[in-house]
């Protein structure tokens, strides 16, 4: 009897620690997003105040106002941050998925195709500083420096690996018999790989254009060393608010506010499909 | 191509010539498929680093002139062992990457442990936690330097509260490091808890059955059951990790800019002072060639281990 009760009572103490930690780790991941907002809407000689204002007296979009004003570059800086993730994510999914086709269906010789898909596996394991400063250079010759295809060409180029590996593994478990039936009704590699592929393949699809626009979005090394001003996306253009007078906190957090809020709502309702590419690899059924 | 021939018969005006053809035109389509993905690869890695490893044995410095200089051969790598500012920074990211990758894979299990479970509730408090990885880490940079601020964060103002005066979490030269860590926990444990849901979730079930009849203890499961059985997750996870933390910059850019003095300089930070800021090209060139070789080594280490599990397990 007493022994019953001692475990149940253990076990009720055993949910409530992990009840507490749980709220407690969920705390300590919210509270630094909580605050970059409320310094967002925070009026400005409210930042530096001893002790600090936690939440605001007024709330004020002054930030935003004069971050994304039109007369002023960072409007062009979320431009080209959207039209660079969009393209990235197009062209990407694109020909990563049709590169995954042909290494799936494609028999090689001499091995071929598992020596390209280990090239494309290689791009995610060394530091991406050793090509971009001759992809820099490469790019001031062609005198592509600091334009928007410059930095979609960079990013397709990191994100393909991630393409490539999660297409091949979805192409690799659709039967052959789809491709040979399609093939007697007349249907060629390209309108195979149109009609009959890719509409199976949608949530994989799906998987690979969330995690190519997040990385896209996010990235910093290649576009800030690529794009230093006219090209320029939020990342990079976020780093200008720390200088040597010292940290525009306004403006910082409103833009900050910018390149995250995105990406939260993005993961909010992308979920599955991003721990689905993520664990891919990682974790075999 | 067998089914081509299996039709053979039925279209009997088909030739060995047409039937060729076919087959040439559909290998060829499919490999024209490869040539776009190929040529990004080419351009943006393969060539540049083809490139980075020719102008790492040249004396070239883009601020004194634009054409590659003459060959220097090992001269831009045995520097670099000399170099003490290097060393320092080989030092800094070799602590960095150790402490915080151990870190991520304790906290990050503890968390998949915590939140494993298909109830709402749990649901819920994945996705919040999932949020650190998800935003820009330069993003991430500039919400820490808000929290940590010396006068002005809100973990000092929070530490105040109960009488304890913080220090300068990024300006001090013992903090800075430890401060670097604490944000990339931060920001990375989810990406383990991720890994481990997710393999947690798929582990076979008989052996726990098995255990169960036998009369394990929780503790004897856990330990004889789930952890081998995570052995091979584990190992890669460990590898992208540690891999990840050795080629930091994002944080660094926007917290403490390598400082103060050369304190948080990370390897990939410093090379990209060094190749950005004052265009020391051959040298860059060559210490990023040193990181890169540090990189595969720990994959093909890593990769071999975990080929080693999968032919015992097997």
């Amino acid at each position: 009897m007493i022994s019953e009760r001692n475990s149940r009572l253990l076990a009720s103490l055993r949910t409530a620690l992990r009840i507490f930690l749980i709220l407690l780790s969920a705390l300590i991941v919210s509270v630094p997003f909580v605050y970059l907002f409320l310094n967002s809407v925070k009026p400005s000689n409210e930042f530096l105040t001893v002790p600090p204002t936690i939440i605001p007296s007024r709330f004020t979009l002054e930030h935003y106002q004069l971050t994304f004003d039109p007369g002023r570059d960072t409007l062009s800086y979320l431009i080209n941050s959207l039209v660079i993730t969009s393209a990235t994510t197009i062209i990407s999914v694109l020909i990563g998925s049709l590169a995954a086709y042909s290494l799936s269906r494609l028999k090689l010789p001499f091995r071929l195709s598992t020596i390209i898909a280990f090239a494309f596996l290689i791009v995610r394991f060394y530091p991406k500083i050793t090509t971009t400063l001759p992809y820099y250079i490469l790019m001031t010759r062609l005198k592509l420096l600091d334009t928007q295809i410059a930095v979609i060409i960079a990013h397709v180029s990191l994100t393909l690996p991630l393409v490539v590996w999660l297409m091949l593994t979805f192409f690799d478990e659709l039967p052959r018999e789809l491709d040979h039936s399609a093939m007697l009704d007349g249907c060629g590699p390209l309108q195979r790989f149109i009609r009959v592929i890719l509409p199976l393949t949608t949530p994989a699809l799906l998987t690979s254009a969330v995690l190519t626009a997040l990385l896209s979005w996010n990235e910093f090394l290649m576009s800030s060393s690529i794009a230093p001003s006219n090209a320029k996306t939020l990342p990079s253009a976020v780093s200008s608010f720390i200088t040597d007078k010292g940290v525009q906190w306004g403006p910082m957090s409103a833009m900050s506010t910018v390149i995250v809020v995105p990406m939260m709502l993005f993961a909010l309702f992308a979920q599955r499909y991003l721990v689905r590419g993520l664990t891919l690899g990682a974790v075999k059924e | 191509m067998a089914v081509a021939n299996a039709v053979l018969p039925i279209e009997e005006k088909i030739s060995r010539w047409q039937l060729f053809r076919v087959q040439l035109s559909e290998r060829g389509v499919l490999a024209l498929f490869l040539v776009p993905a190929l040529l990004v690869l080419i351009i943006v890695q393969g060539y540049p680093l083809v490139y980075s490893a020719y102008f790492s044995t040249v004396d070239w410095s883009l601020a004194k002139s634009t054409e590659p200089g003459a060959f220097v051969g090992f001269a831009n790598y045995t520097k670099a062992f000399t170099d003490k500012v290097f060393l320092d920074a080989v030092n800094v990211t070799v602590v960095f990457a150790l402490v915080a990758t151990a870190l991520e894979m304790l906290i990050g299990f503890l968390l998949a442990y915590l939140t494993i479970g298909e109830s709402v509730l749990l649901q819920i408090a994945r996705t919040v936690l999932i949020m650190p990885m998800v935003v820009a880490p330069v993003a991430v940079g500039t919400l820490w330097r808000m929290i940590l601020s010396a006068r002005a964060g809100l973990l000092n103002y929070g530490l105040s509260l109960v009488g304890i005066a913080g220090p300068d979490w990024l300006g001090n030269p013992n903090l800075s490091l430890v401060s670097l860590v604490i944000i990339d926990v931060w920001e990375w444990s989810p990406f383990v808890m991720v890994i481990y849901v997710a393999a947690l979730s798929s582990l076979p079930i008989e052996p726990f059955r098995a255990a169960a009849v036998d009369g394990a203890s929780r503790w004897q499961i856990f330990r004889h059951i789930t952890l081998p059985l995570l052995l091979p997750v584990t190992l890669l996870t460990l590898m992208f990790r540690l891999i990840d933390t050795l080629l930091t910059l994002d944080i660094v850019y926007t917290t403490t800019y390598g400082g103060p003095g050369f304190k948080t300089h990370t390897l990939t930070f410093w090379i990209y002072q060094q190749g950005l800021r004052y265009f020391n090209i051959s040298y860059a060139a060559a210490t990023s060639w040193i990181l890169l070789i540090a990189c595969l080594s720990i994959a093909v280490v890593f990769l071999i281990l975990r080929n080693r599990l999968n032919r015992r397990g097997a």
